[in-house]
């Protein structure tokens, strides 16, 4: 209990809460900003925390991280450009929601979401993180292709209209990913012997080109319509009626993402697609996902800043990076003299206490620091729409190549630009291209991992472990519902058409 | 809109200033992404380092491709005095032998080695395996399966020699990097790493031997590889500051004494001790010979395990 209380003190010192303040806020719009991402906040602030004690220098940086998590929503929904890859999913109903004119609604729900997903996350973390790291230990290469497989199949879900265009984006995706170094034997693929290829492409530019710049290039085509103007942005939170009513929905999309958090490394992006795939199969709503249904937005948001919390699990029980960003805190954590590893829980208590009252805190200041941030969007995209998208096209430039500092990255990013454009005009859905960006190179590296430890035998992955051969039933399941519900919606077209035949038919 | 065009300008003039003063800044290329282990170090080194030289110094970290793309833009800067690299073992010694790259061991000026840290031989905690005479005979029956932080790394390569060098049979899985690994043994999907003390110190392993001439300071039970009875093996994992090559004698010994000073400075050996980073000077000359020599052997291992034709 005194341990407790010291690192509660400890968190509330004002250069702490003050730090928390300056990294949420600039967190938000950095997050917000199309192309500048968590990775790129981090490292603005990075240097900045060294002259820091512990707790301060870590209030910074998990302020910047899950601000920019939460405000990639905020461009996601007003422009269709989600400012993060983490927020991709957040577009499928945030925009449609945005033409529809319920854009207050909209970013209330995303805000609330991210709120209510961060803090059950962190709950999750302080008392059951050995639990769950234990639990994550079992997720071998074999388990994670099963749960990646099982993630791929919501680009059945989300390519409407045409299951061939989804997948042909999909795949276009998944070929992308495999571009540079081969993950197992090292030798470079498909860099037509151009070394500049061989650092493979990385996801930063890709999703800029399929969203920041496609959106500007169709903005651009069709500027003289009404429909390209930039709603003005509202905030309304939704009542305790209506939190009720989705209650189910964001407790799915919390668990669902601080589960996903917890497994080295997949991280926020896959999560929120996971999350949306559930939500298609279980929400009360599904038949309205993706026209404009909040659920759609609160499992993407939700389960993205559930992320946040989790991804520490890893990191602070067994001391392995959830993912790159958790990886760049570990860095932080080194520089101050704390090693993390197995026994940070024991030797760190209080710290490790400290962090925990932080994150809770930093969620708590993301909620109330939501308004100013969206009043500033909103002022930002009252400027003439050429400045914004001007502004749009810089940002995605300087995010694309900050990355890594790799000049080609450019070049990428904008012929992924034009690419999407023109497969937006062709009626082809692009998230499914960063779904196989994002999930690609996992599915490929724990297939062959997999296979390389079950020595050749694919099918002794179904009966590896409980865990994989649930998974895998899982994706038995979906494929047979999917299949059975497509050929009952054929039928019930045929039978439709020939209803106004059928009367005159009886009668004959 | 007038505030707009003044701002517009403002922005310009940032911008050409920035470029003015850029030609006496000194560029430090960490080829990893920020805030990963290499990052760290070269991000404590480089505030010291550049105050010995009295310039100003930005990291700039271009990640990709086994950490040669940035790399190889330190070598492609043939003459510039104002840039270096700070360097991992891999993409000077071992990278340059597996595939083709815009620079080999002879395409920089060496500075100076900073830190080293020897590899140990590791198996998990709860495994019950205590020593390598063990480890081998439990192999014959069904071969064990060891990790890496990814093909051609130094993990990768210390235990390809050592299966070629010995009776042990085991088989390679790579990983993303050394965290994931580590969730893999912890899971027993795999059963052996070889990775440096921090590693084994962190997760709690048990070290079954040194890849290093002489028994290592902490570790006094832990035996040498010859002291196995098996041929020397010397695998550490260290890191060096590397400039193009065409540079003056000049620079060089500037570089050289602002490194010697900055290893030596009271700052920097209590970031290494907190990082578990053993410092390891060494000048120019013997840096150079240093790499070389590594270079070799590591280009014979690669050979043996049949890595490279």
């Amino acid at each position: 209990m005194d341990v407790i209380l010291a690192a509660i003190n400890d968190a509330f010192t004002w250069q702490a809460l003050l730090a928390i303040v300056i990294g949420t806020w600039a967190g938000i719009i950095i997050g917000g900003l199309p192309g500048l991402g968590s990775v790129v906040g981090l490292t603005i602030f990075l240097p900045f925390t060294f002259g820091m004690d512990v707790i301060t220098s870590m209030a910074l940086l998990i302020g910047v991280y899950c601000g920019s998590v939460y405000g990639g929503s905020i461009t996601a929904i007003l422009i269709n450009t989600p400012g993060t890859p983490q927020s991709a999913a957040t577009t499928f109903d945030g925009y449609p929601m945005t033409q529809q004119g319920r854009v207050d609604e909209a970013l209330g729900w995303a805000t609330f979401a991210s709120f209510f997903g961060g803090v059950l996350s962190c709950v999750l973390l302080i008392f059951c993180a050995p639990q769950l790291a234990k639990f994550a230990v079992n997720f071998g290469s074999i388990e994670v292709f099963a749960l990646v497989c099982l993630a791929m199949l919501c680009i059945v879900g989300i390519s409407r209209g045409s299951l061939l265009k989804g997948l042909v984006c999909g795949m276009m995706g998944f070929f992308f990913s495999t571009v540079g170094s081969d993950p197992i034997t090292g030798a470079d693929r498909f860099t037509f012997g151009t070394y500049a290829l061989s650092s493979g492409l990385d996801l930063i530019p890709v999703v800029v080109g399929a969203f920041a710049l496609s959106e500007v290039f169709v903005r651009f085509s069709a500027r003289d319509e009404e429909a390209t103007t930039i709603p003005e942005a509202r905030l309304r939170f939704p009542n305790l009626r209506e939190i009720g009513r989705r209650l189910i929905e964001l407790v799915r999309g919390s668990f669902i993402g601080s589960f996903v958090g917890a497994l080295p490394g997949t991280g926020a992006a896959a999560a929120a697609f996971i999350s949306y795939a559930a939500a298609q199969k279980l929400s009360p709503r599904r038949a309205n996902l993706g026209k404009g249904e909040p659920d759609g937005i609160i499992a993407s948001e939700s389960s993205n800043n559930a992320v946040t919390g989790s991804a520490f699990i890893p990191t602070l029980a067994l001391g392995i990076p959830g993912d790159v960003v958790t990886a760049m805190m570990m860095g932080a954590m080194v520089i101050h003299g704390i090693t993390p590893g197995v026994r940070l829980m024991v030797d760190q208590a209080q710290t490790v206490y400290a962090l925990f009252v932080v994150l809770i805190i930093v969620n708590v200041a993301m909620l109330v620091l939501s308004k100013p941030s969206i009043g500033l969007f909103r002022y930002l995209f009252k400027l003439p729409l050429g400045f914004v998208m001007g502004g749009i096209v810089m940002f995605s430039f300087i995010g694309a190549v900050s990355v890594r500092g790799n000049p080609l990255d450019l070049v990428v990013a904008a012929l992924t630009g034009i690419l999407a454009y023109v497969l937006r005009r062709g009626g082809y859905p692009l998230a499914p291209l960063v779904i196989g960006m994002v999930l690609g190179p996992e599915l490929e590296s724990s297939l062959r991992r997999g296979l390389l430890i079950s020595r050749g035998d694919f099918f002794s992955f179904f009966t590896h472990s409980g865990i994989a051969t649930t998974l895998f039933a899982l994706i038995g399941l979906f494929l047979v519902w999917t299949t059975v519900a497509g050929v009952l919606d054929w039928r019930a077209k045929i039978a439709a058409r020939r209803e106004p035949v059928s009367p005159s038919s009886s009668r004959a | 809109m007038t505030s707009l065009r003044y701002s517009l300008a403002a922005l310009a003039l940032i911008g050409a200033t920035h470029s003015a003063v850029a030609a006496d800044n000194l560029d430090i290329i960490v080829p990893f992404a920020a805030g990963g282990a290499t990052d760290i170090v070269a991000r404590s080194f480089e505030p010291i380092f550049s105050q010995q030289l009295g310039v100003t110094s930005v990291v700039r970290n271009v990640a990709g491709a086994s950490a040669t793309v940035g790399t190889a833009e330190v070598a492609n800067s043939e003459g510039n005095p104002n840039i270096i690299g700070y360097e991992p073992a891999g993409a000077l010694s071992i990278q340059p032998s597996l595939k083709k790259l815009p620079y080999g061991p002879d395409s920089f000026t060496y500075i100076c080695r900073t830190v080293s840290n020897p590899m140990f031989l590791m198996v998990s905690k709860s495994s019950d395996i205590e020593s390598f005479k063990q480890l081998v005979e439990e192999s014959q029956e069904y071969p064990f399966l060891y990790g890496s932080s990814g093909p051609g790394t130094l993990p990768h390569l210390a235990m390809a020699a050592l299966t070629v060098n010995s009776d042990l049979k085991a088989e390679h899985v790579p990983y993303s990097g050394s965290g994931p690994a580590m969730n893999a043994l912890a899971g027993n999907e795999i059963q052996i790493m070889a990775d440096t003390e921090t590693i084994l110190e962190n997760y709690d392993l048990r070290p079954l031997a040194v890849f290093a001439e002489n028994r290592v300071e902490g570790y006094p039970d832990v035996p040498t590889m010859q002291e196995l009875g098996l041929a020397e093996m010397d695998f550490a994992v260290w890191q060096g500051v590397v400039a193009p090559k065409g540079i003056s004698e000049e620079r060089t010994q500037q570089y050289a004494e602002a490194c010697k000073a900055t290893v030596e400075s009271d700052k920097f050996k209590s970031f290494a001790d907190k990082a578990k980073a053993d410092i390891a000077y060494l000048g120019p000359d013997e840096f150079k010979a240093f790499v070389q020599k590594r270079f070799a052997a590591n280009k014979q291992v690669l050979k043996d395990a049949g890595l490279t034709p």
